[in-house]
């Protein structure tokens, strides 16, 4: 009985743990390539889901995020129409080749296509097929869904995108932290010099340099490809660079901000140790910008990954993202536009919630 | 602020032993074994840039997916890649004849092949390969491939339903007849090509689009498709049961990485066997390695005019900028062992002329213009130079408008489109001068010619030659090479030095990198890359 009660009591407290372990456990058994069961996607993803309802209905947050929901859908209706149309616009079509074809053949393929159909029956046609979940077949890659290849190369990119972020976020915040303790100091400036060259060198340029280094000379990863641990450090690396000096300004600006507030005074002078006015006052109230800006930095990794998936032959979403509109693969254009537009819509309403949560001036409504 | 020294000391407390463990972790799991289960030893590792759009060859028309295909399938007929005529050799067929007029042919097929499924090859099996490349309904783009069979445009257009009136059956011995619309003295050349290649429509009826994967596809090859691992990689294994000699090497493993640099430094990195195409910027030291090898392929590189375009129109202009182009200078910035033509065959080919076409002449080119009425080089226009985005393309391009301006006094602008935009661009309104290349499907001179019709699809200089096309009909009807040749001559003639359509500028080269440990590998004029004889040492 008196587990019950007490399990009753601390159930938010335990479920934000089995969180928190369930994640870290998935992130750190996918980076070294172990086989992830099936239980463990389900009860992390449970768990976020119940975490994420509970906080909506206590927040009373229903209609606001039922709201957002539906703009999401429309922004997402909006996507899909202006890239269809802009793709019949722009020149050259998907079966332009070097070797120009016989008109007999361009009438065959269009007509298995569908592109003699009038432009606004090609329209409904799409959408329609997007309401029953059909991304339609690539043009380019004969006889594959286009759910199929972004299926395949989605999971790629978000380990990417994910490790780069988490990579950012343990290098920014404590960088960030460091520089603000000894502000002024040589070891806060020499700390932002090197946060604003990480802003500054574009990942073209740092990769080379670490392949060179880590792979060549140390020889302690691989040069390319996305195989295991080994393959991941370098494009991981190179990826969380720019958003962790990014952080790490943010972090060191805000931290400096929290301190000389009147509440960090009052918390000292009640007494209050120096870990716990760190962790629970500054730290918690310095993250509040780095938050609003996570939302745009998920955007920003994702869609910079690109080069870095060119640079290391990383089988990413970016790749498509990019040769499909050089094929003028409409479906995929369409299919890979759509996936990015939906992760960023979602990224950023997290975000807008989260910060209601750690914000509590704020009031989403 | 002293007081937040714990973090420094947290940092290092945590960060240090993470440093340290990282690239030792990465270490333990470093062992130098293959992906897939495949050992070094008997596995080649190549790099095939990109996935190949299909396996299917009724539908692929490019290289990435003939490579493959070449290496799981044969069709009637193969090159002796070792020949430098390219000297046909009977692969599925055993022997062929012609009437002629070469306009019947007649194939003796192979008997006792065997598909992988177990299954023997028959002739009808090539019928329906044949029959399904025409289908409108496959809307295949190589369906041209065999327009010059009796009613198969016809068939292909949907004008004829019924197959059987198309030229090609099998007789009574079980030989394979075909009838030609129009004599073709090169037909057997086109039954080397993917396209052609017999299928198994059983296979294809059961499985629909998914029918080359792994799991279903039933080919008959020296190498069998082992595994399909999209965007990353494609195993293929020996095949067994092949008819002829066995593939020397077990397994290929074939890498799709895109971006030459990259790839590069995985062969550096021991990761690769091969590399087929090198960054342009670093040939002038890679040609000293000694895996360094190259070979001319039968591709060119040319700048058309468009004839209709004033001044273009005018064949003196076009022949004095042609003369105003030192086509050396370019190829010794490229630095990548191209070989100048003037002409319109590359070499390697019958019909290559290094005497015929337009040479750098200075002079003679400052002698058309004034003559053209442009004495006064300011009122001669801007011409416009146009290319397809490419840091290589747009070298060779300020090259030319340095040297037009240098020489004749000329400018020129440039103008650089998106692929795609380009393409259309050539379609619908070409700029003076823009720039294309052609590599060769099969290795004969009608493939270079026939694009210079009037009739012909690939033709935007606008240019039109009845005696041109004339000599072309012929040519293609014509079985003496001897005689060919003549017919060839003058019809380069006509068109790069009286018609002055063209500048054509090099004949390509292909670079490539090969591991020691690799010999016999492929390296020819077609680049047609065929493992079956290569070796590890």
């Amino acid at each position: 009985m008196k587990l019950v009660s007490r399990l009753k009591e601390n159930w938010k407290f335990l479920m934000g743990w089995g969180l928190l372990l369930g994640s870290l456990s998935l992130v750190v058994m996918s980076f070294f390539a172990l086989p992830i069961p099936r239980a463990l996607w389900w009860l992390t993803g449970s768990l976020a889901a119940v975490g994420f309802a509970h906080y909506t209905f206590s927040q009373n947050l229903v209609v606001y995020v039922i709201k957002r929901i539906l703009e999401a859908v429309f922004v997402i209706f909006v996507i899909a129409s202006m890239t269809f149309l802009l793709l019949r616009v722009i020149p050259g079509g998907p079966f332009d080749t070097e070797k120009a074809l016989p008109p007999e053949v361009i009438a065959n393929i269009a007509a298995k296509y569908n592109l003699d159909a009038p432009l606004h029956r090609q329209y409904s046609d799409y959408m329609l097929g997007l309401l029953r979940g059909d991304l339609g077949e690539s043009y380019k890659f004969l006889g594959r869904n286009v759910a199929q290849i972004v299926g395949e190369a989605l999971p790629v990119s978000l380990q990417l995108g994910v490790y780069s972020l988490i990579l950012a976020f343990m290098i920014g915040i404590p960088a960030g932290l460091f520089a603000a303790s000894r502000h002024n100091s040589f070891a806060d400036n020499a700390t932002m010099i090197l946060a604003i060259s990480g802003v500054a060198l574009p990942s073209f340029l740092i990769a080379p340099i670490l392949i060179i280094v880590f792979a060549f000379w140390l020889n302690w990863f691989e040069v390319a490809l996305w195989l295991g641990p080994e393959y991941y450090i370098l494009p991981v690396v190179v990826l969380g660079t720019s958003p962790a000096a990014i952080i790490a300004r943010l972090t060191r600006s805000s931290v400096l901000e929290v301190i000389r507030s009147d509440y960090i005074r009052t918390a000292k002078a009640k007494g209050l140790s120096h870990q716990v006015v760190l962790y629970k006052h500054v730290l918690k109230n310095s993250l509040i910008p780095v938050l609003t800006f996570s939302g745009p930095l998920v955007a920003g990794v994702l869609s910079g990954s690109f080069v870095v998936e060119q640079i290391f032959a990383i089988p990413g979403l970016g790749r498509h993202m990019v040769q499909s509109v050089t094929n003028r693969d409409y479906p995929l254009i369409l299919g890979t536009t759509l996936v990015f537009s939906v992760m960023l819509v979602l990224a950023n309403l997290v975000v807008d919630i989260l910060y209601a949560y750690f914000d509590p001036r704020i009031k989403l409504s | 602020m002293p007081q937040f020294r714990w973090v420094d000391r947290l940092h290092i407390k945590f960060s240090l032993p993470l440093l340290i463990l990282l690239p030792l972790l990465s270490s333990c799991t470093r062992e130098r074994r293959l992906e897939y289960g495949l050992s070094l030893a008997d596995t080649l590792r190549i790099n095939i840039i990109t996935e190949p759009p299909t396996l299917d060859w009724n539908r692929s028309t490019d290289t990435t997916s003939s490579l493959i295909q070449d290496n799981i399938m044969e069709g009637l007929i193969q090159y002796d890649l070792q020949d430098p005529d390219f000297k046909l050799l009977p692969a599925l067929a055993t022997e062929w004849s012609s009437n002629s007029d070469f306009t019947k042919w007649t194939f003796t097929l192979r008997e006792g092949v065997k598909w992988n499924d177990g299954v023997e090859f028959k002739a009808q099996q090539v019928v329906d390969g044949w029959e399904r490349l025409l289908n409108p309904k496959t809307a295949s783009e190589y369906a041209y491939f065999l327009y010059s069979i009796k009613n198969a445009r016809a068939y292909n257009e949907g004008s004829i339903k019924d197959f059987s009136e198309v030229g090609v059956r099998v007789d009574a011995e079980g030989r394979l007849v075909v009838e030609l619309d129009q004599p073709k003295s090169y037909f057997p050349m086109l039954l080397t090509h993917s396209s052609t290649f017999p299928i198994r429509k059983d296979v294809i009826e059961k499985h629909g689009d998914r029918w080359t994967d792994p799991e279903n596809i039933v080919t008959l090859g020296a190498y069998d498709l082992k595994i399909w691992d999209h965007d990353r990689a494609i195993v293929l294994e020996r095949n067994e049961n092949y008819y002829g000699d066995k593939a020397k090497i077990k397994n290929i493993l074939a890498y799709m990485v895109n971006e030459t640099s990259t790839a590069l430094n995985l062969f550096d990195s021991g990761r690769l066997d091969s590399l087929h195409q090198l960054p342009s910027r670093e040939l002038g030291h890679l040609k000293r390695r000694k895996e360094y090898r190259e070979t001319g392929i039968m591709a060119t590189y040319y700048f058309g005019f468009n004839t209709e375009r004033p001044p273009m129109d005018d064949v003196r202009v076009r022949r004095a900028i042609v003369h105003g182009v030192d086509r050396k200078q370019v190829t010794d910035m490229l630095q990548g062992g191209q070989i100048p033509i003037s002409n319109w065959i590359p070499p390697g080919m019958l019909g290559y002329e290094a005497d015929v076409g337009l040479n750098f002449d200075v002079a003679e080119a400052n002698r058309l213009l004034d003559e053209a009425g442009f004495k006064d080089r300011s009122t001669f226009p801007t011409l416009t130079l146009s290319f397809n985005t490419m840091e290589d393309h747009r070298r060779v391009a300020e090259n030319i408008q340095a040297q037009l301006r240098r020489n004749l006094g000329i400018s020129v602008e440039l103008l650089n489109e998106e692929w795609k935009v380009y393409l259309r661009s050539l379609s619908t309104n070409p700029s003076h001068i823009y720039r294309l290349g052609w590599l060769a499907d099969y290795p004969d001179p009608d493939n270079f010619m026939g694009i210079m019709t009037s009739f012909s699809d690939q033709n935007y200089t606008r240019w039109k030659n009845s005696r041109f096309d004339e000599l072309i009909q012929q040519a293609v009807a014509e079985g003496d090479p001897a005689k060919r040749r003549v017919l060839y001559r003058e019809a380069q003639r006509i068109l790069t030095e009286e018609g002055a359509a063209v500048l054509p500028l090099y004949a390509q080269v292909n670079h490539l990198l090969v591991a020691d440990r690799v010999q016999n590998y492929p390296v020819n004029r077609l680049a047609r890359f065929i493992f079956r004889d290569v070796e590890l040492k």
